[in-house]
């Protein structure tokens, strides 16, 4: 260790209460980035989740165009062939085949334009929590042919409950008149009001006759094993479907595409974030600036003295900022590990947000939140205090040139 | 002196051109229920091919449709034989839709007026609300311009205060014999939206009437709709019992 270092860390602690509070608001404020960070990206990934598991799922392969206009010409003419690449895919958990329509539901005395969705009961099960959502009846089963879920809301709209009869009428595929009666099996909440206003799910291979898809279907949903591992996926099925012959051709569409307004509820709420975390670190770099100043004032006969005997300015600064530094320092570390520590029990055992879960619920989360220890979120806060601290002493630090060893000296 | 005489000439004169400006609005709204009125007559037996073109397929659809007077008309597919027996009831203002296959009748709730119809360019509320244009709206004439030798109005029609309309304005072309060729309509800032235009002017049921009529959306070039009327005949009177729900989902006819 070099003279200056052991210098620095003597004269740290020659004032030991001064150097433990400004340890301890280094400490804190770190801590509390960490923790905060976690918790946010936590909720992000929870959220992204969630959301996608309601219906969207991580990655959808449509027809070009689909997404816009909904339009029941554009088809994915042969799923199986792109469930084929899916399957050759590393990091899908699992598929499933979608069709809709816009239809006419009605029920004896109402009527209600909803979208009607064909899905494959076994296979969805694994992409959404739809089977999850269902609060009266049941999940439709392999072999189900005329029998539907229905969204909570339209229920309540039709007048309806499980085992009464729906009729549809619709528009085929070939833009004949598609018409068929269902059967309520289940009702199902997701929380999303748009959702389960005007939405009913049927068995698909019943909805590719009635609507005369020919085997088509409007979408391929996929889920990753990780959100990681999404954008992986996506390069692959593009690159795979890119094969496939196709009238209107087909692309791979991720979740952020599939959900902008996602995406964009997410950088608000880390935007806002982002602004206490400055004010935090701003105040942290404060009580920095402060504790320096302080030292300099106070000790500014010893610095004339240490110049009269000829220590360069420039080394008097070095020492300066090894001291500020020293005192960062030991605070991040001790900061990070006890914030990981706070941060790691709460990732087991999860936080109790039942209070919220209304608003939550949008997204569809509810009961509990984890938040995620991540390389990133335990680096970034403390790194950002490391950088703002810095220059916070640098001011102190290079207040020492304007001194003169003679008037120093007799300085109060 | 010449004051006075300015004053005693101009007086007449402007209650003159205020006259002839209100004889003009009378003459384009009688001009548009003759129009209205030439088109459906007391009431009607038609056969109408259907052709729903789009960029990348066609269909075709027979439909026979009765109608009698302003506001009630039946429509029933009887090709392609798929949709064999589909048929939508019109009253007033209401619609109902029939399907033989599952053997209902559907009532169309007021937020699907706006629909197409059938997957075509017309939507419902064109079905439904053909008196409308006569009730709704004040027309007047703003130019003229000849067709096979006879005059054609262009009238202007801007919708009533606090008129139930979906349209911001419509702009219609009617021939001296009341025959209307085309219809435009236009949402509230004034952009046209789509257009129907007639064609093949011809003796259909006893009078000279457009064989085609096509419908098409003005942002897209390549998607239209055509009624093309494969028989035609107008009677003084159709009975009753021909517009209710149960002659609806009679399939006899």
């Amino acid at each position: 260790m070099s003279i200056d270092v052991k210098m620095a860390w003597r004269n740290i602690w020659r004032n030991p209460r001064r150097t433990i509070l400004t340890i301890s608001a280094v400490a804190f404020a770190s801590l509390l980035l960490v923790f905060m960070l976690s918790f946010q990206f936590g909720s992000y990934e929870a959220m992204i989740n969630s959301s996608v598991k309601i219906h969207t799922g991580h990655l959808q392969v449509q027809a070009k165009g689909y997404q816009d206009k909904r339009s029941m010409r554009l088809v994915v003419p042969d799923p199986v062939a792109v469930g084929g690449i899916l399957d050759k895919t590393e990091g899908v958990e699992a598929y499933a085949f979608r069709a809709n329509a816009f239809s006419l539901a009605s029920s004896k005395e109402r009527t209600y334009g909803i979208i009607v969705t064909g899905i494959d009961p076994v296979r969805e099960a694994k992409v959404s929590t739809l089977e999850k959502m269902i609060r009266q009846g049941s999940f439709l089963s392999e072999g189900d042919i005329d029998q539907a879920l229905v969204g909570k809301l339209l229920a309540e709209n039709l007048q309806v409950g499980v085992g009464d009869e729906l009729t549809v009428l619709g528009q085929g595929h070939d833009g004949s008149i598609a018409a068929t009666v269902f059967k309520i099996k289940g009702i199902y909440s997701s929380g999303i009001d748009e959702f389960d206003r005007f939405s009913i799910h049927v068995p698909l291979d019943n909805f590719q006759d009635v609507y005369a898809m020919r085997g088509a279907v409007h979408e391929v949903v996929a889920v990753g094993k990780s959100l990681k591992g999404v954008a992986n996926i996506k390069k692959a099925a593009q690159a795979g479907i890119e094969k496939i012959e196709s009238k209107h051709g087909l692309v791979a569409l991720d979740w952020e595409e599939l959900m902008p307004g996602l995406l964009q509820a997410i950088e608000m709420d880390l935007v806002g974030g982002l602004i206490m975390y400055f004010v935090l670190i701003l105040v942290v770099a404060f009580s920095i600036l402060n504790t320096f100043l302080m030292a300099i004032f106070e000790r500014t006969r010893e610095f004339g003295v240490l110049m009269a005997i000829g220590t360069t300015p420039g080394r008097l600064t070095k020492l300066l900022l090894i001291e500020s530094m020293s005192i960062t320092m030991v605070g991040l570390v001790a900061g990070i590990i006890v914030g990981s520590l706070i941060t790691w029990y709460f990732q087991v055992h999860g936080i109790d947000i039942s209070g919220t879960s209304e608003l939550l619920a949008q997204y569809g989360i509810s009961g509990r939140m984890y938040p995620r220890l991540s390389l990133l979120s335990v680096s970034i806060g403390p790194a950002a205090v490391l950088l703002i601290t810095f220059l916070a002493a640098l001011y102190p630090a290079l207040k020492v040139w304007a001194l003169r060893p003679v008037e120093a000296m007799t300085a109060v | 002196m010449t004051k006075k005489l300015i004053t005693a000439l101009c007086l007449p004169l402007s209650i003159i051109i205020a006259l002839y400006g209100n004889v003009r609005g009378q003459d384009a709204q009688a001009l548009v229920e003759a129009a209205v009125k030439y088109y459906r007559g007391e009431a009607s037996v038609s056969t109408v091919e259907m052709t729903i073109h789009r960029p990348d397929w066609e269909r075709v659809m027979t439909i026979k449709a009765w109608t009698k007077g302003e506001q009630d008309s039946l429509f029933r597919i009887i090709a392609p034989p798929k949709d064999h027996g589909n048929g939508t009831l019109k009253k007033g203002r209401e619609m109902w839709m029939y399907n033989p296959k599952i053997n209902r009748v559907i009532k169309l709730p007021p937020s699907m007026m706006s629909q197409a119809w059938m997957g075509s360019d017309f939507s419902n509320n064109d079905l439904s609300k053909t008196d409308s244009l006569i009730k709704d709206y004040c027309h007047t004439i703003t130019g003229t311009e000849t067709h096979d030798g006879k005059n054609v109005y262009i009238i202007k029609s801007i919708p009533k205060l606090e008129a139930p309309v979906v349209w911001g304005m419509q702009k219609l072309k009617i021939r001296e014999d009341h025959i209307l060729l085309s219809q435009a309509f236009f949402d509230e800032d004034l952009k046209l939206v789509k257009a129907m235009t007639s064609q093949q002017i011809q003796m259909l049921g006893g009078k000279l009437f457009p064989r085609v009529w096509k419908m098409q959306k003005a942002d897209a070039k390549d998607e239209y709709t055509e009624l093309s009327y494969k028989e035609l005949t107008f009677e003084q009177d159709l009975p009753d019992r021909l517009f209710t729900l149960s002659s609806l989902r009679s399939p006899r006819r």
